[in-house]
């Protein structure tokens, strides 16, 4: 009778439970898994926004068309996409790993705390502004007669030296990259001090009365003991560049070629919304979709393996 | 003695890195500060002189008056405001219920459901913004707030954050309620949500501003000028002014400003990872 009873209860809190998760389950049913599987449907056809025909179906055309080898050549085509999104992303998320994590390293070493929540704050201080605002700021300091020339001129002591940074393909990749690099810093040395914070003191102090000096303690214990926090940031890092956007967006609209920075994202933004290929773009989203999947996964598997426990 | 000079290098070392960061990040702020009270012709003017010669206040009211001078500026600031706030909103609700549902019940396919969200952040949106374009045509929503804000309800990582906390919080308190005969959705509502405050206020300012950063939906779904949001106008603005250097930083740093103070005011709750350091420090 009890244990019936019992039973009764339980199962009303299951249905509490589902009750209460079901308005999420609808949401990501109808805005996420919904429209991922649209986008797999979708780049099997050939679909124009504005056309009244019935989307034709074309199997793999819209993948043949993005891998065709002899659209390689072209400025504009997906392989460019892909270079340039890959060159972004290494150009970017090395830079920003190895930086914060120095900066990381030396702010949680410094002994007096005002500083330290200082240096956190102004580091974290260009991550509030958003990223048009960023953008717009950097391509003021990159004009020809901009801050950007003065201040590498005065370093190199060559005055008057236009270095072309929003016209020269390769200074205009280099630019997009200050700017991302500038707005997310803060935030990952912000990530990486909080890893830091977990080593137990208790670990440092035993080291320190077993005769080791800073620079063993970094390589053999600050390094192995943060390698889940290395691994979180790098791939977290990776899958924030690669669907960078905004930046490309405004140094492109303020009239930047837009060969070097079409990113996959801008190319798909371009190709489904102003020329209305939907079923392109979509099969240009699932490629990006896969490539992501991999990295995510990668993260689930490694910080899975890799946890450290005290 | 020897020990001491072999600390004093990496001393200079440590500072000079960090003094050098410091500028890098700061310098571009006080810039944006700075020229928006200037000319273009001083914005410009080799080599820069920090100081404004004289407060350009023209720059503000050419950056509220807009290409049109309709003041769309006004507008477009306040829809940016509302759609982050009813993001904000909607994903501290929905995510304290679901994290609630599925930290303190039990429930046939529980975690499949844990499993199914987590597996939702490996999709990117923009995989998906195509698809959910052509819902929002197919809905006729394209200029609505209900569309700018429809595809960012909730987030996964919000429920993750929500569950995680609420694991470790007492049942007994949620028993204790159930004795006295409070409903289940009393208790999530009168004890559980107040008691989330801190992971709210997490919460809250991340799905706040991702939607104050957002320009790539409103760019798909808002193509009116009334129902433009702020990083819209900023793009269009620089576009239309790119030789009006001073207008632009003046509609730049008005953009700013709401996150600003919000930043000012709630630090702790951005950089969480410092409030961690601080309960460790000694």
């Amino acid at each position: 009778m009890a244990n019936k009873k019992y039973r009764g209860i339980e199962r009303k809190q299951a249905r509490w439970g589902f009750l209460f998760v079901l308005p999420s389950m609808l949401f990501f049913s109808l805005f996420n898994f919904y429209p991922i599987i649209n986008a797999f449907y979708t780049s099997f056809f050939d679909k124009r926004a504005l056309s009244k025909l019935a989307p034709k179906f074309v199997g793999l055309g819209n993948y043949e068309r993005l891998f065709r080898l002899s659209t390689a050549a072209n400025p504009l085509s997906f392989y460019n996409s892909l270079r340039a999104t890959l060159v972004f992303t290494l150009g970017t998320f090395i830079p920003l790993l190895v930086l914060s994590l120095i900066l990381a390293v030396f702010i949680s070493n410094l002994s007096n705390n005002r500083a330290k929540k200082f240096l956190q704050i102004s580091y974290y201080a260009p991550a509030v502004l958003s990223s048009v605002v960023a953008a717009t700021i950097w391509m003021i300091i990159f004009d020809p007669r901009g801050l950007g020339n003065q201040w590498v001129n005065g370093l190199l002591h060559t005055p008057g030296v236009d270095r072309r940074w929003l016209v020269d393909p390769v200074m205009e990749q280099v630019s997009t990259m200050i700017i991302y690099f500038w707005k997310y810093i803060g935030y990952f040395v912000i990530l990486f001090i909080t890893g830091l914070a977990s080593i137990p003191p208790t670990i440092y102090e035993a080291a320190i009365i077993d005769g080791a000096n800073k620079n063993q303690t970094f390589w053999r214990i600050t390094l192995p003991l943060l390698k889940p926090t290395v691994v979180l940031v790098s791939v977290m890092a990776m899958l924030q560049c690669l669907k960078t956007f905004s930046t490309q967006y405004m140094i492109y609209t303020n009239g930047a070629p837009r060969a070097p920075i079409n990113v996959i994202t801008f190319n798909i933004y371009v190709t489904g919304i102003q020329q209305q290929y939907l079923g392109r773009a979509s099969a240009m989203s699932v490629v990006l979709f896969i490539m992501m999947m991999l990295l995510t996964l990668l993260q689930f598997k490694t910080t899975k393996s890799e946890n450290v426990d005290y | 003695m020897q020990i001491q000079r072999n600390n004093i290098l990496p001393k200079i070392i440590t500072y000079l890195v960090l003094l050098i960061m410091l500028l890098f990040t700061l310098i571009p702020i006080l810039f944006m500060i700075t020229s928006s009270m200037m000319t273009s012709r001083q914005i410009l003017r080799m080599p820069f002189n920090w100081i404004p010669e004289k407060f350009n206040w023209i720059n503000f009211s050419k950056a509220i008056k807009g290409n049109d001078f309709n003041y769309i500026f006004l507008r477009n600031i306040l829809n940016s405001l509302i759609v982050s706030t009813s993001v904000a909103i909607t994903t501290v609700l929905l995510a304290s219920l679901t994290g609630y549902g599925l930290a303190k019940f039990k429930f046939r396919g529980r975690n499949a459901v844990f499993m199914m969200i987590m597996g939702t952040m490996m999709i990117p949106f923009e995989a998906i913004m195509i698809p959910l374009y052509m819902v929002v045509m197919m809905l006729h929503i394209q200029n609505t707030y209900v569309g700018l804000i429809l595809p960012f309800l909730v987030s996964a990582f919000g429920i993750f954050q929500m569950r995680q906390y609420l694991t470790t919080f007492p049942t007994e308190f949620l028993d204790a309620a159930r004795v006295d005969g409070m409903g289940e959705f009393g208790i999530y509502a009168k004890i559980v949500l107040p008691n989330c405050k801190p992971v709210i206020a997490t919460l809250s300012i991340l799905a706040f501003r991702s939607q104050w950063d957002n320009l790539l939906w409103p760019l798909l779904v808002s193509q009116s000028e009334k129902m433009k949001t702020i990083p819209q106008y900023i793009s269009a603005f620089a576009e239309e002014r790119s030789t009006d250097e001073g207008a632009m930083m003046a509609a730049a740093l008005l953009a700013s400003l709401p996150m600003f103070i919000l930043f000012m005011s709630l630090t702790k709750y951005f950089i969480g990872g410092s409030s961690v350091y601080e309960s460790r420090k000694g």
